[in-house]
């Protein structure tokens, strides 16, 4: 009940900022949704479940182009980066990622579609109930960056009209994703 | 005062009077804002989100060093180098001698308010490195030459057209003037740079004591790429961003957004704790703390509360005055109500001398500031400072200690005037036209006379007929109401009389103090403080009763400032405090007596103005509301009725009759908006400011203070 609750606060708010989010059942339709968004380069940085899917291998064998030496180059000209979240909160749409590892920030800074990878289990209240993570987060590493990311990149600063896309990606798209991992410290 | 400085300044906002799109832009956007805030806001406490910014702000304030160097530890065992740097110099030098030494060509930036508190770039550049500013609106300003007008939204006072313009310059070719395609075009010029810099510059919203890392609440993006790609990440913060524990970093990034651009929350909020990876190694990161004024900003018992500010930026949304001027003219690096302290200590007094005049007292910014500053009140204690060092000009300087002080030459020279004026009244009420060099007095409103027989004069003569009072109250008249609108305090006595309540006028009464307060001259203020108190506690009344929200605000707050650590005083302006009450809050929470003018009034479609300090200052807005309905009257509200109407006593007459002619305008326009025939308020300022501004536009609309409505229900 709870989790549901939060699922569909979570992706009303989400979508309030402007992320697409769906619904994912396996590997293989996580790789149908990067196709189907691009036919160019793809960055997966390293993470615990993409590991766990073997998701790289699977977008190999269904022919996407992966960026895999000179990450910095490679992610300048990747047209997607797919990363998990560590966690997230309804109550503003926001996914939580611990950045630290630079192909990380590489991957959800540069390319123009960021796709997350979530599990809905790991959805929390609201920005109170993830300090306690952040803090385990700092004890955990003594140097580290944290991201909340809410919506696509934006700007307001030509007239104050709402532009989507001005230096980091111009679409977020969430892929809520069960049994993926319950634990908020591993992305 | 300095007479080439207040020349360049009226320049500037002759400038700015020019710009009306400008100001229609400033407009729309400040309606705008205030929807979107209160949206965002909708599920959220926001009285209990500042108590406790401000809380957290004060906490850190008074224990400055004991957090300052538990900051410093963290981020250094983490790997960061801090550096502190008393002044804009410091950091500027130090900044630009790490560039130097590192070999940087080009330095890519994020948006840092405080970068251009030290003017960076500048310093950057004498050390031949290029600052590429990459936020979108800073950019926009960087091509452009000029500085921000505004802290969240630098480029706000720019259309797209001009951007178009700057852009074309940068990519060779003709843009068009859509703002997406402007938006795209920054996203490919600048690209390229983050990936050539050599260093990356940033602010920060937040710095946490407890782990040594900072926080960036940001919406572009531009700052993940500047933290995240350079090899060399220098992050310049001033040292009031320092907060104890995550916790109060929550607090803040929960309350930023919303009463900043209405968002809950940015697209990115970036903690960074330490020197991360970056390439095949680490990152270099160094924390410049800057100080350039806040320690001297903290040892200030009356500003200090400047603080607690996290720069959203609200108070420059709603203020009047900022709508009408902007950012270049209403402001220095910082703008708005805040800019206007900011600036005096950061920047000097001399380059918020000007600004300082500007604010018209509405206190529209007190209730929007997230981090509960009364900025209103620390502005006046400026005014005083810089009345003390510059003087506060020689005319009013007599008028204000030789005259005012001095109640009975005070009071007979207006006697005086009541007969001097009448070539140019013609017996009139009003004064449509003043001759000669006084005329622009009179260009957009028409003045009041001074009334032939002020209140004082007549007050033995107005007969009380009451057996058995409930209670005896005293009336502080104020000078307006004394000698400008007697029939106001006529009116009164009728309504009061009506309530069983008896009215009296203390003779010894003198003006409130507010237009010397106002003008810097605290000394003629306090001195009035002591003649008032004497003279309203004489007969010991029930309640001391007042027309005008200004004198109220006086009466509650400023004589208690000004004397709690006068044993003489002190206790008597707690008294006077604690029993005085504006008239309409009195029939309605003291009496609960609206109900004995139910339906006596002939129906009329009226509107209610909130004025500035009843509203804001005395908290009392419902009650005149429910007195004008329960009379009958059917009351109909104008758009931003609570808005300034522009008066401001001598705002309006001698510093910024400009700026006060064009805030009158818009508050005219709701008025005839609103369909109303009358226009009901209860300060006799305004009375003067909207009856002066209808007439003069011959409009057919009443001005009414409350209390002479009710007096007319009761005919
Ligand atoms: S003074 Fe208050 S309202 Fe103004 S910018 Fe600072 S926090 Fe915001």
């Amino acid at each position: 009940m709870q989790e549901e609750r939060l699922v569909a606060v979570f992706s009303e708010s989400a979508r309030a900022v402007g992320s697409e989010v769906s619904i994912v059942a396996d590997v293989e339709a996580v790789v149908d949704y990067v196709k189907q968004l691009t036919t160019c380069l793809v960055m997966v940085p390293d993470f615990a479940s993409a590991k766990r899917l073997d998701l790289v291998s699977a977008l190999k064998a269904s022919g996407v182009a992966l960026v895999q030496e000179d990450l910095r180059q490679g992610a300048a000209t990747a047209a997607v980066g797919v990363t998990g979240a560590n966690f997230a909160f309804a109550a503003t749409g926001t996914v939580v990622l611990e950045s630290t590892r630079e192909d990380i920030r590489l991957a959800t800074t540069l390319p123009e579609h960021h796709v997350v990878l979530l599990d809905p289990a790991k959805i929390l209240e609201d920005d109170l109930a993830a300090v306690p993570h952040l803090r385990s987060f700092h004890q955990n590493s003594p140097r580290n960056y944290l991201a909340y990311i809410t919506g696509p990149s934006r700007t307001a600063d030509i007239e104050r009209v709402l532009t989507i896309g001005v230096h980091g990606p111009k679409q977020l798209h969430i892929l809520l994703f069960t049994g993926l991992s319950n634990d908020p410290l591993e992305m | 005062m300095n007479k080439v400085r207040a020349k360049e300044y009226q320049v500037r906002i002759d400038h700015a009077l020019a710009t009306p799109k400008l100001q229609e832009a400033l407009h729309k956007f400040g309606d705008a804002f205030l929807l979107a805030r209160e949206k965002a806001f909708s599920q959220y406490d926001f009285e209990a989100l500042r108590l406790a910014i401000a809380d957290c702000k004060d906490e850190v304030a008074a224990h400055r060093q004991q957090y300052l160097e538990q900051f410093i530890a963290n981020a250094e065992a983490a790997g960061a180098t801090v550096y502190q740097a008393k002044t804009a110099a410091d950091a500027n030098t130090y900044i630009a001698e790490l560039a130097k030494s590192r070999g940087v060509k080009l330095a890519v930036k994020s948006k840092s308010m405080a970068s251009e508190e030290t003017h960076l770039n500048n310093a950057l550049k004498g050390a031949g490195v290029e600052a590429l500013e990459t936020d979108l609106g800073e950019w926009i300003i960087q091509l452009a030459g000029q500085r921000p007008s505004h802290m969240v939204m630098p480029a706000i006072h720019m259309f797209k057209e001009e951007v178009a313009e700057l852009f074309s310059k940068v990519t060779g070719s003709e843009e068009p003037a859509e703002i997406e395609h402007l938006v795209q075009v920054a996203r490919e010029q600048l690209r390229q740079g983050y990936l050539d810099a050599d260093m990356g510059i940033t602010g920060a919203n937040i710095a946490v004591a407890e782990t040594g890392g900072i926080a960036l609440i940001t919406n572009e993006g531009n700052a993940r790429l500047v933290s995240t790609l350079p090899k060399i990440h220098v992050a310049l913060l001033g040292v009031e961003k320092i907060v104890p524990t995550l916790e109060d970093a929550a607090t803040i990034i929960r309350t930023l957004p919303k009463n900043a651009t209405g968002q809950l929350l940015t697209s990115y909020v970036t903690w960074i704790r330490g020197a991360v990876p970056c390439g095949d190694g680490d990152k270099e990161l160094h924390l410049v703390l800057l100080d350039n004024g806040r320690s001297a900003l903290a040892e200030s018992p009356q500003c200090r509360d400047a603080l607690r500010c996290i720069k959203c930026g609200a108070c420059a949304n709603v203020c009047p005055v900022y709508q009408t001027v902007g950012g270049h003219v209403f402001g220095h690096v910082y703008i708005g109500a805040i800019g206007i302290i900011l600036t005096a200590f950061f920047h000097g007094l001399d380059k918020a001398a000007e600004i300082v005049r500007a604010c018209i007292g509405c206190r529209a910014c007190v209730t929007v500031c997230p981090s509960n500053i009364d900025l209103e009140n620390i502005i006046l204690s400026l005014r005083e400072t810089i009345g003390h060092e510059e003087g506060i000009g020689l005319g009013k300087s007599i008028v204000f200690r030789k005259v005012m002080r001095n109640r009975k030459l005070f009071h007979s020279l207006i006697r005086a005037a009541s007969m001097l004026q009448k070539p140019v009244t013609g017996g009139q009420r009003t004064i449509r036209h003043l001759p000669l060099f006084f005329s622009s007095l009179t260009e957009w409103r028409t003045l009041p006379a001074v009334a032939e027989k002020s209140l004082r004069d007549q007050w033995q003569k107005i007969p009380q007929k009451i057996e058995k009072p409930r209670f005896k109250v005293a009336l502080f008249g104020g000078c307006a109401n004394d000698f400008l609108y007697p029939e106001l305090g006529i009116d009164l006595i009728k309504v009061m009389n009506k309530l069983d309540v008896e009215v009296s006028y203390p003779l010894d009464q003198n003006c409130c103090g507010v237009p010397a307060l106002y003008s810097g001259d605290k000394e003629t203020a306090v001195a009035l403080a002591e003649q008032n108190i004497a003279a309203m506690l004489k007969d010991d009344p029930d309640f001391v009763l007042t027309t005008c929200p200004t004198c109220t605000m006086a009466l509650q707050r400023d004589f208690v400032e000004f004397l709690k650590d006068n044993p003489v005083w002190a206790a008597r302006a707690e008294h006077l405090a604690e029993i005085t009450v504006d008239a309409a809050g009195f029939i309605v929470n003291q009496l609960g007596a609206a109900e004995v003018f139910k339906g006596e009034a002939v129906p009329e479609k009226v509107t209610y103005h909130d004025s500035c300090h009843l509203k804001r200052g005395a908290g009392v807005w419902k009650e005149p509301r429910e007195l004008l309905t329960t009379s009958g009257l059917d009351l109909v509200e104008m758009e931003h009725a609570d808005r300034c109407c522009g008066f401001g006593g001598s705002y309006s007459l001698t510093s910024h009759p400009d700026i006060s002619k064009q805030i009158l305008g818009d508050k005219i326009r709701d008025i005839e908006k609103s369909g109303a025939t009358c226009v009901a308020m209860d300060c006799p300022g305004c009375m003067l400011q909207l009856r002066g501004g209808l007439e003069k536009q011959e409009k057919d609309i009443r001005v009414k203070h409350t209390i002479e409505l009710l007096a007319e229900a009761l005919k």
